[in-house]
């Protein structure tokens, strides 16, 4: 059949069309993009900092052996710098330059806060370990996963231990002037209330006061009985601690992580100031009331100790929870493919994935995948290589 | 309460003092604000921590060195910052320089040294107590800078040379004073003032690079209050408000003692917008 130059130019650029349209197949060896987005500089940088040891030791792991179904997992890191802004480009040029095929991160909530709604708009799905409340909703962001607790988790926590178990029913709850601070101390102190405590004393201050003693006077006037402090900055949360040291006040100090610090420990005007302090931390990565670790974070910490990666300097849970979260993209992967929804429908039926940080689940309605159980407060004065003591009251369960 | 008041409110004033005197140095030699006054505050804090604490050198070398790390930035300063916009004072272009020097200062120092505070070195190995030595340290730094500036100023032919470039820098070089030497000196100074200041306060105020910002701002507040190049002026404005920050810490505490202190010092600078020691200046119409 003869052809005419004007049918042949047609169907010339229907091809090139068609080729132009076409959705390039995915090879079986091409690597899986996953976007990371760690604060690993500014003043957020040193949990990010933290995180990233398990990140990177986890993909280093699974890459060596032999990758997801053969594919190798490449990791395209852009530091946030602890700034919401750079982490919203960082997200776009993920998504939009790198079509990666799922992000990791941000890993501090400031930042997590612009970056969530994007992707869910870019239609990639997300796991991060932020705190705060509404950084997962499975109906808003249905490619939204959490792998850590909420604010409401941590408080929760921190609350049941002051009034419960350490039975203090007069409280102060200070924090520093910083969105998390704020929202830390507006939804804790009704929850305190709910449990029949009194909070007899509540501010926000700004956290680069060099003098605290107003403050803690205050508290002692008002008859606090354990003090909540809600920051992440170490300097404002030591200058807590030395004040009641100074004043010999010897009341709790119970709250955020942070409280138990590497940064916050090397800030005290003595040693000793450090007790009675009892920080948030996760049950799986603490010392139980044999002195050991459980076993599978004992194995996790013997592999990172024959990586030569330092915990003495950070937090183990911080590199817990990174190194989980590129195995929980793996096993979904693995067992479903690299789809956006095939990820997603996998998650969504995730029961209790054995990770070192915590045992994970979600469902379609509930994507914060942390167990209330393993929320616990530790000893600040038990720090050894990232891992604490379990605060007295919790027993040996 | 007042004892903790008054001790606390003095030695966070002096060092706010202190950083005035810093800005009112370089002011004097050039007219122009620098910026970059809290950030030799900062840096003071920071090379201390970083020369006794982190690489072991003795107290006494620590703090030569965090002075000379300070009045080398104040030299920097001068020349990066100050001298090319010296010929076009009218159109405020030093706030621009001074504050992208100061930025840049700042953010390095958070890269190469820590965003997280750090701890500074107690250079007195004596007991902690009420009226403690990081309470004290910074009202000896202020004492000993305001003294050695009056003895530099009234006694010494260095510190006549410093006055007539404050006075009239036109007829100064028309003299024969080597303008050019003597503002890069004024510098200088104000650098080891500035370094002075976070030192003395590297207790109170941590090794923190975050410091900069704040020093900056509440450092300007003595300039403004007690009048532009005013020394005296900037001390007691420095000195009022630490106390009237303490009182507010502990009178209505939180987030409200800033709110109280600005609104404040707005409230003088409306009623005299010359600060409470300047004077009117006459201007020719």
């Amino acid at each position: 059949m003869s052809m005419t130059r004007r049918q042949a130019l047609k169907s010339a650029g229907a091809a090139t069309i068609a080729g132009c349209l076409a959705k390039p197949a995915i090879a079986a060896n091409d690597p899986i993009l996953i976007g990371y987005l760690p604060a690993l500089t500014g003043p957020s940088s040193s949990t990010g900092i933290g995180i990233n040891r398990g990140v990177q030791m986890a993909v280093q792991e699974i890459n060596a052996a032999g990758g997801v179904g053969g594919r190798q997992i490449e990791l395209i890191s852009r530091d946030t710098q602890s700034d919401p802004t750079k982490a919203v480009n960082g997200a776009a040029e993920l998504t939009k330059g790198h079509k990666v095929n799922v992000v990791v991160g941000p890993i501090n909530s400031g930042e997590a806060i612009p970056v969530v709604p994007l992707l869910a708009r870019a239609n990639v799905p997300q796991l991060h370990p932020c705190w705060v409340d509404q950084l997962a909703d499975a109906k808003k962001y249905p490619l939204c996963f959490r792998n850590g607790p909420t604010n409401q988790q941590i408080g929760g926590a921190a609350n049941r231990y002051v009034v419960e178990v350490l039975k203090k029913k007069k409280v102060a709850v200070i924090s520093d002037t910083t969105g998390y601070g704020t929202a830390s101390v507006n939804a804790y102190v009704p929850m305190l209330k709910t449990m029949g405590a009194e909070v007899v004393y509540q501010s926000n201050v700004d956290a680069a006061n060099p003098d605290l003693k107003p403050e803690i006077l205050r508290m002692q006037a008002a008859g606090a009985e354990a003090i909540m402090p809600w920051s992440v900055n170490a300097g404002f949360l030591s200058r807590i601690i030395n004040t009641r040291g100074q004043l010999a006040w010897d009341v709790p100090i119970c709250g955020q992580t942070t409280l138990g610090s590497g940064q916050t420990k090397a800030l005290l005007d003595k040693p000793e100031y450090w007790n009675k302090v009892y920080p948030n931390n996760f049950r799986p990565v603490c010392y139980g009331a044999n002195g050991n670790l459980p076993d599978r974070t004992k194995a996790f910490v013997d592999r990172l100790r024959s990586a030569k990666i330092d915990m003495s300097d950070t937090l183990l849970w911080w590199i817990a929870v990174g190194y989980d979260t590129p195995h929980l993209i793996a096993q979904a992967i693995k067992n479903v493919g690299a789809e956006p929804e095939k990820i997603v429908g996998y998650w969504n039926k995730l029961k209790d994935f054995p990770g070192v940080y915590g045992d994970i689940s979600f469902t379609p309605d509930e994507h914060n995948g942390y167990p209330d159980k393993q929320i616990v407060m530790v000893e600040a004065n038990s720090l050894k290589e990232g891992a604490f003591n379990l605060a007295p009251g919790y027993g040996a369960a | 309460m007042v004892e903790s008041i008054v001790l606390s409110g003095v030695a966070i004033g002096c060092i706010y003092a202190l950083i005035g005197i810093a800005y009112n140095v370089m002011f004097s030699a050039s007219r122009v604000f620098s910026f970059t006054a809290g950030t030799l505050g900062m840096l003071g804090g920071i090379l201390g921590s970083l020369f006794i604490l982190r690489m072991g050198m003795p107290i006494w070398f620590g703090f030569i060195l965090a002075l000379a790390g300070g009045a080398l930035l104040g030299v920097v300063t001068e020349i990066v910052a100050v001298r090319p916009v010296l010929k076009s004072l009218d159109q405020h272009l030093y706030v621009l320089s001074t504050l992208a020097l100061a930025l840049i200062v700042q953010q390095y120092t958070a890269i190469e040294w820590s965003t997280e505070p750090q701890p500074f070195p107690r250079i007195f190995d004596v007991a902690r107590g009420g009226f403690d030595q990081q309470l004290w340290l910074p009202m000896v730094a202020c004492a000993i800078t305001i003294v050695g500036l009056e003895v530099l100023y009234r006694h010494t032919l260095l510190g006549h040379a410093f006055l007539a470039i404050a006075e009239d820098n036109y007829a100064a070089r028309a003299l024969g004073l080597p303008e050019r030497n003597l503002r890069m000196a004024s510098y200088a100074l104000a650098g080891a003032i500035g370094a002075l200041a976070g030192f003395a306060g590297g207790q109170m105020l941590l090794a923190f690079f975050a410091n900069a910002p704040l020093l900056t701002f509440y450092g300007f507040v003595p300039v403004a209050l007690g009048g532009m190049g005013n020394n005296r002026g900037a001390v007691v404005a420095g000195l009022i408000l630490g106390l009237f920050q303490q009182a507010a810490n502990f009178l209505v505490g939180g987030i409200f003692a800033s709110v109280a202190v600005f609104t404040v010092f707005i409230i003088v600078l409306l009623a005299r917008p010359d600060g409470l020691a300047g004077a009117s200046v006459g201007r020719r119409v």
